[in-house]
């Protein structure tokens, strides 16, 4: 072995900086993660579903042993949450079909939304203080592709993948400091960048910036994607304004928003892998 | 001077030692403490680094640093891959020139290795034109406090590694 390293030494070195240089250039190349990270998240995806799956069954015994009185409480409040939400709809349902007329009255497209889904576990939660991600159990083998948006099942925005691998894919959460989103206020229609913070990640809040001078924002009013670019569906819910605050420079306001997604709590997400929105 | 083969050896048993601690760490970190997780790397990178020295130390540091990367998302592609082996690297010098190796000198090491990386968080929020460095030093204290009990388990795997391959020293 020493005598070939004597006399193949250079050699050896020469073909491992081949070696070195190829996997670089695969990697700034191609949209996936590169082959070294790629491997890595594919040895280690069954161990991040063993563990979630352990912290998930002890969790779930904690539970089991929650006051009943306070569920008593909570069926009482949901109840009464459901018969508001049961009216809302009818009115909404008014709502619809008079749209509707409207736009044939004025020859309008009809307004549509088309997402193409797909189902994905989380496997692991962060596993960094520093940074707000997910990793979901699909990747290049389900067609996805860095960028796509991930939602839950009610349609609340979780985050964006920024990673793919073969069979894992890392997301982003609107909480990490490298997200940043076109947003809306869903009752004024101003525009504004919704991203995260790292004073406010740690509450669970991001921020809502870059708002018109003359924007009036209230406790509550509902921030959605703005769907501009084309780079993400519109109308996806981000979160709520909690509250309204100066910068350090006193000129511009920003919001402190609550995402509505339970990030937290994901066990079950979906990616938007292609999308047609018509408004 | 060690032999080849029992370098080998050595370090073989330290890359068991540190897949093991890994599994440790995945464990660990399905648990939110005090509203953060125990990271066990630096504690790891730190301990070794001051049962084997200033160049080793570094080197396992590097390794250490290249799979945080590949599997701990960060704050910039390469972040761990910078810092471990300047961690492991302050470790062997805090053992050789201030505390003997032993498990003060661990809980020390790893107390410095945290600053240091933590200290470099920070640094790379701000240069991102996120800078939050108050929110950063409350989560480096909260970071090292949780993660400091694991310093025990760490410490004792580690320096049974280190006593069976020191056996003749």
């Amino acid at each position: 072995m020493k005598r070939f390293l004597k006399e193949h030494g250079l050699w050896v070195l020469f073909a491992a900086a081949v070696i070195a240089v190829a996997l670089a250039c695969l990697s700034v190349f191609s949209n996936t993660s590169s082959p070294l990270a790629n491997f890595a998240g594919v040895v280690t995806s069954p161990f991040r579903s063993a563990y979630t799956a352990a912290a998930t069954w002890f969790n779930d015994k904690q539970d089991y042993f929650q006051d009943v009185k306070a569920l008593e409480k909570e069926n009482a409040d949901l109840k009464k949450q459901i018969a508001d939400m049961e009216d809302q709809v009818r009115q909404a349902k008014s709502d619809s079909a008079e749209n509707t007329r409207l736009r044939e009255l004025l020859n309008f497209r009809e307004k549509h939304r088309n997402l193409e889904l797909e189902p994905a576990a989380v496997t692991e939660r962060s596993s960094s203080n520093w940074t707000s991600s997910l990793t979901l159990n699909c990747g290049t083998n389900s067609d996805l592709s860095v960028n796509d948006c991930v939602i839950t099942e009610s349609g609340y925005l979780v985050g964006v993948v920024s990673e793919v691998g073969l069979n894992w894919c890392t997301v982003l959460t609107v909480l990490d400091t490298d997200t940043s989103l076109g947003a809306q206020v869903f009752r004024t229609g101003d525009i504004g960048v919704a991203q995260g913070d790292f004073n406010l990640m740690g509450d669970g809040k991001l921020k809502l910036g870059y708002l018109p001078a003359d924007c009036k924002l209230l406790n509550g009013d509902l921030i959605v994607t703005s769907g501009e670019g084309g780079y993400y569906p519109s109308g996806l819910v981000i979160g709520a304004v909690d509250e309204v605050k100066m910068d350090d420079s006193g000129s511009t306001q920003y919001a402190v928003l609550s995402p509505k997604a339970e990030i937290a709590n994901l066990s079950e997400v979906f990616v938007v892998k292609s999308f047609d929105v018509v408004n | 001077m060690i032999a080849r083969n029992e370098l080998i050896i050595k370090w073989v048993l330290f890359g068991a030692a540190a897949a093991l601690l890994c599994l440790l760490q995945g464990i660990a970190q399905s648990f939110v403490i005090w509203g953060v997780i125990p990271f066990l790397f630096p504690a790891v990178v730190a301990v070794v680094g001051m049962f084997e020295g200033p160049v080793p130390g570094a080197l396992f540091g590097l390794v250490m640093g290249v799979v945080c990367d590949l599997t701990v998302p960060g704050l910039i592609p390469c972040f761990h891959t910078l810092i471990f082996p300047l961690a492991g690297l302050a470790a062997a010098l805090i053992a050789q020139s201030w505390i003997p190796a032993g498990f003060p000198c661990a809980l020390v090491a790893t107390i410095f290795s945290f600053l240091m990386t933590d200290a470099f968080h920070g640094l790379v929020l701000a240069m991102s034109g996120h800078a939050a460095w108050s929110a950063a030093a409350l989560v480096a204290l909260r970071e090292t406090a949780v993660t400091l009990p694991f310093v025990i388990p760490v410490y004792l795997l580690l320096r049974a590694v280190h006593r069976k391959t020191h056996m003749y020293d």
